[in-house]
């Protein structure tokens, strides 16, 4: 494998910067998690250098399937970043696309209110936490959420692929899945269907060696996961998933395959159980001490931080403020969504239909009058 | 005007929904160059090519999926399953994302399933179910079941224009029996959640779709002749029920049969029957009686299946009964 180019320094401070913002959600919604105050919590603690570092490979217009870990690559699909926090990115960091992207902070508040079930999230209340998908043109996002039926969202995210192909759009779809949901028929569905249909996909594993409690030895028998690729007729790797420069690499390698035509591509990205399954579910306990210690010195940003300086992308006052303002930006986002109004009771009996013939029919039946 | 038989009336329908829109596009197994294995997608391939008219793997549940993504990237997927009774390996798909996607987000859905089902070609357990109720049982899905060449053309059209998943129920006994005199060159479409009067008449009323629906204009032909005007009413949308059309059915008549191939327990014949106690309970003169496949699967052997299935001699002592209120 050639040797890997040196990251860009814009883009190491916005990886950088995207990872503290991920990191930042976290820790302020496990102690509410802690506190009672919200009903469970799944953290991306660990998963940042995965999913900031593959999603920032994508460029408008292409496809990003998550699921419950994969905070970081939605903030990098969505966020012009250096209009979210102008104190430390000039404007002419932003990027063509962030030219396109509609106010950060009314996505933040729309993802805080989302995750909280408040009006002003994407789905008004209906659905929970990262379940829900934003598609828009415009603003060159496109986002499909995740159902709770793990594995489930694969085949889907080998539509969008299949789409790509079929309206030539040269789309690349990035879809994330839990080592624990390659054990699901879908898995293997979606990713042969990628290999006969050589569709633009990059699936991305986060190894985190634990299915809730369940651990690697039971749930496959393999030595890498990415050995099912050559099964499949994809190409595959494992990789350090707490190694930014790996993660840019392979996933650069997989969307220009991807673009060039050349098919699927399955990347296992190791990463370390910084936490239980959900916070304060007892999962975490179960992890031997010794494991659980070792994991906590795999931590992706000190590695990641050490990176921006050698590189002289920032030094240490930037990161310092930069560090504070993604802190700051959580809090006040969280903080407005906590004060943001509770869903409208008429959302919950609102049309399972969209628009049209059968929506009309399905209003006309007595069931559906006004109560 | 040419003969138009129920097969080829779908294979039309798909054909000038293609013409007509480049994002309408067929999913299933062996559906391209042989065309399917009831030929219904016979010359797609080669008119639309491989983009249009995709080969799957032999995997439901994926090719179910993967025409959720394509729909939400812009696309009109058709999915050919090869028999309903394969949908159970994609019902996840189905019943939770399929189903549930734009309640939870509000993305348009706009998918067919098309479903090959039903009996009496002694295909046993595996061949020959009908599986309507499991997805009426789901909020968010539209079923539809046509009886006849002219619906199963201006149905299949209106659920590839309609923005929401659609399980397209194709009765396969009526593949090639069915035969009609179809204008050509006019565009035909059937409005999604309007039933059919299929036979006027005056003392009882029997619903019904797809296969049992011819047997009961046969069944109502034969009371005619003792007297007794049987009016037949083509559901022809299951979900969302045309209760307009029924309840005002019931009225007239004030006496009910309803029938289906599928099994009795919670078959979709229980919930009209549920619907029609609340609404019409005053307008009754008689028992709300069904006449269904019994809880049994499809036995093999053609003779054993012939002894279960709900056909026009049972339907026609049903009425017989249900007049003498
Ligand atoms: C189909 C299905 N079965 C079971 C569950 C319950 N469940 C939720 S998360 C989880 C573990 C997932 O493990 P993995 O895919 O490795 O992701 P991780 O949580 O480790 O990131 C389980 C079993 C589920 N959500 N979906």
């Amino acid at each position: 494998m050639n040797e890997a180019p040196p990251l860009t320094p814009t883009l190491l401070r916005r990886a950088w910067f995207l990872a503290r913002l991920s990191r930042a959600w976290d820790h302020r919604f496990e102690s509410m998690a802690r506190a009672g105050s919200i009903g469970r919590w799944y953290s991306a603690v660990g998963n940042e250098c995965t999913t900031v570092g593959t999603a920032l490979c994508l460029a408008p217009g292409d496809a990003l399937s998550t699921v419950h870990r994969d905070l970081g690559a939605i903030l990098a699909t969505y966020l012009d970043i250096p209009r979210l926090a102008p104190e430390v990115f000039a404007p002419e960091e932003r990027t063509a696309w962030d030219l396109r992207r509609p106010p950060p902070q009314e996505l933040l508040h729309r993802l805080a209110c989302q995750v909280l079930g408040r009006r002003e999230g994407f789905t008004r209340g209906v659905d929970r936490s990262f379940h829900y998908g934003l598609l828009n043109d415009a603003w060159g996002i496109r986002h499909v959420g995740m159902i709770s039926h793990l594995g489930a969202m694969l085949p889907v995210a080998a539509g969008l692929a299949l789409a790509s192909v079929q309206r030539s759009s040269g789309s690349v779809v990035l879809a994330f899945i839990g080592e624990g949901a390659t054990s699901q028929g879908d898995f293997h569905e979606a990713l042969n269907m990628a290999g006969v249909l050589k569709l633009p996909l990059v699936v991305v594993i986060e190894n985190n060696r634990f299915a809730f409690t369940t651990p690697l030895e039971e749930q496959y028998a393999c030595e890498r996961l990415s050995s099912r690729a050559e099964g499949y007729g994809v190409a595959g790797e494992t990789l350090d998933g707490t190694d930014l420069t790996a993660v840019v690499t392979a996933m650069e390698r997989a969307c220009t395959r991807a673009r060039g035509g050349h098919g699927a591509t399955l990347l296992e990205c190791m990463l370390p159980r910084m936490r239980g399954h959900a916070e304060g579910d007892g999962s975490y306990e179960l992890i031997p001490a010794e494991e659980r210690a070792r994991f906590l010195t795999m931590d992706p940003l000190p590695p990641l931080e050490a990176l921006v300086k050698t590189s002289g992308a920032a030094e240490e006052p930037w990161l310092q403020r930069a560090s504070e303002l993604a802190t700051t930006l959580v809090e006040a986002a969280v903080e407005r969504a906590l004060a943001a109004p509770e869903p409208e009771v008429r959302e919950a009996r609102r049309s399972m239909y969209a628009p049209g013939e059968v929506r009309e029919a399905s209003n006309r039946q007595a069931s559906e009058a006004p109560r | 005007m040419s003969a138009t038989t129920y097969l080829d009336a779908l294979r039309r329908a798909m054909l000038e929904e293609m013409d007509r829109d480049p994002a309408v596009c067929v999913l299933g197994q062996d559906i391209a160059a042989f065309g399917g294995a009831f030929r219904a997608t016979r010359g797609l391939y080669e008119r639309f090519g491989r983009l249009r008219v995709v080969n799957t793997p032999l995997c439901e549940s994926g090719a179910l999926g993967a025409a959720l993504g394509a729909a939400l990237a812009g696309m009109r997927p058709v999915v050919e399953l090869q028999f309903a009774d394969f949908i159970s390996c994609g019902f996840n798909q189905v019943v939770n994302n399929l189903a549930k996607t734009y309640y939870r987000w509000e993305a348009p859905v706009p998918v067919v399933l098309r479903l090959p089902y039903g009996g009496g070609v002694g295909a046993g357990p595996f061949h020959s179910q009908s599986p309507e109720a499991w997805f009426a049982h789901t909020p968010g899905l539209c079923v539809v079941a046509p009886a006849t060449p002219r619906d199963a053309l201006g149905m299949l059209k209106a659920s590839i224009r309609d923005p929401n998943p659609v399980v397209f129920l194709e009765h396969r006994f009526l593949y090639r029996r069915e035969k009609e005199e179809l204008p050509d060159g006019e565009e035909l479409l059937t409005p999604l959640g309007r039933a059919r009067v299929a036979r006027p008449g005056d003392h009882v009323t029997a619903l019904s779709w797809g296969w049992t629906l011819h047997e009961c204009v046969a069944a109502a032909e034969e009371l005619a002749r003792d007297g007794v005007s049987v009016e037949v009413i083509d559901l022809r949308t299951l979900v969302p029920l045309d209760e307009d059309a029924v309840f005002s059915a019931v009225r007239r008549t004030g006496k009910v049969l309803v029938v289906h191939e599928a099994t009795a327990t919670a078959g979709f014949g229980a919930e009209l029957v549920a619907r029609i106690a609340d609404h019409c309970f005053e307008d009754l003169d008689g028992p709300l009686r069904r006449v269904t496949y019994p809880d049994r699967a499809s036995p093999y052997a053609k003779s054993l299946e012939q002894s279960l299935l709900p056909g026009r001699a049972r339907i026609a002592q049903e009425l017989r009964r249900l007049a003498r209120y």
